[in-house]
């Protein structure tokens, strides 16, 4: 996750309210999920009306307006998918993490989504944790996937 | 200077101003075309669906929305066939089955011919018409009101769910909003829907003279077209 600020995202683009999409990605990029505050002043700046940036954060499912866990989990639901038994992966990872989806953890380690269909059926039932796809997940494979991010999350702790 | 093209609207000979909708065209003749999104002065998003006409092009004929269709010359329009009284009938219920506690919603209903609603009430408030939005962007241009979200999840909210200070509590908003005219007497809790029937008089015009403006109540309280010019 880079750390661009609000002000660097923004420099440049003000006052072109056609940039209002991209500069909210870039906002989602760096922040994980696109703030209050943020909106306010993204509103501000590009001269477009509040109501207007709401609605389009709102209406993309790239942003997301509650703050998301470190790791993000997302699991294809796509008909391929589907039939490869990507609802026992999705079961297993919420009943795992106690979660439902779209929620995260309280630690703010773990966010698990569902996403309707990656393009990548061959490759089936998919696993993004990320950015990174894992492919012919299982069950059990899933369950050390997660085991292995819990565990480096955990050494990064111990290091800090 | 104004430039007039002749069209036919049921059979009429109507002339209109070029650039007005077939909606707006007929309803200055005293042709009722029932409908509930439209608002004489701000712009046509066909949402309601209500104001569907046959538009006879080619030897076909083809639905759509009278609000957001523009005059052309020498178009043929049906607003009245059997085929439109049917959609619209359908239309009309399943508006009802939203939002069933508006009278608004539910004297158009009537007007459309609507004797019984055969689809599950959902008693939502709002039918999503959209009147309220287009009022505070283009009439007030103060956009505190607006849709958010999409498919099944889309609803009016305030940006950031919360009324922002540059809204000027107008009340533009409430004023054309269908679920805020005085409600019928009948009741209508949950459980308990039902067209009271208390517009009887007018079923009976609507099958006696089914596009004859009847200059209704409903008009008056909704702000249709013709009272408001």
């Amino acid at each position: 996750m880079s750390t661009a600020t609000l002000e660097s995202i923004l420099e440049g683009r003000r006052s072109q309210p056609q940039q209002l999409i991209e500069v909210l990605q870039d906002v989602q990029e760096s922040y994980g999920y696109v703030p209050e505050d943020a909106m306010r002043s993204v509103s501000k700046n590009l001269g477009v009306p509040l109501m207007e940036v709401y609605r389009i954060a709102n209406f993309y499912k790239t942003f997301s307006l509650k703050p998301r866990g470190k790791n993000v989990i997302t699991i294809c639901m796509g008909t391929a998918c589907h039939v490869r038994g990507a609802h026992l992966l999705l079961d297993q990872v919420l009943g795992q993490l106690g979660l439902v989806p779209g929620a995260t953890t309280e630690d703010g380690q773990f966010t698990v989504e569902r996403v309707n269909c990656l393009g990548a059926c061959a490759l089936g039932p998919v696993v993004v944790h990320n950015g990174d796809y894992h492919h012919h997940m299982t069950p059990n494979k899933l369950r050390k996937l997660i085991a292995s991010i819990r565990s480096t999350s955990m050494e990064e702790i111990a290091h800090a | 200077m104004k430039q007039y093209i002749t069209l036919t609207i049921d059979g009429a000979q109507v002339r209109a101003v070029k650039g007005t909708s077939v909606l707006d065209a007929a309803i200055e003749y005293g042709i009722c075309i029932p409908h509930l999104c439209h608002v004489p002065n701000l712009s046509d998003i066909g949402a309601c669906r209500l104001c569907i006409v046959e538009h006879f092009k080619d030897g076909r004929s083809k639905v759509t929305t009278s609000c957001t269709l523009n005059v052309q010359e020498g178009m043929v329009i049906l607003s009245n066939s059997e085929k439109i009284r049917k959609l619209r009938r359908n239309i009309a219920e399943l508006l009802v089955a939203q939002a069933p506690n508006s009278r608004a919603i539910q004297d158009v209903a009537v007007r459309c011919g609507v004797k019984e609603v055969r689809y599950p009430f959902k008693n939502s408030d709002c039918v999503l018409c959209g009147r309220c939005v287009r009022v505070c962007t283009e009439m007030w241009g103060a956009r505190a009101l607006g849709f958010v979200g999409r498919g099944k999840e889309r609803h009016v909210d305030f940006p950031l769910g919360v009324r922002e200070e540059f809204c000027k509590h107008c009340g533009s908003c409430n004023m054309l909003c269908p679920m805020t005219i005085t409600p019928c007497k009948g009741p209508m809790k949950t459980g308990e829907e039902y067209l009271c029937g208390k517009c009887e008089s007018q079923l009976m015009i609507t099958e006696n003279r089914p596009d004859s403006c009847v200059w209704c109540e409903l008009g008056k309280n909704f702000q249709c077209a013709r009272y408001t010019q």
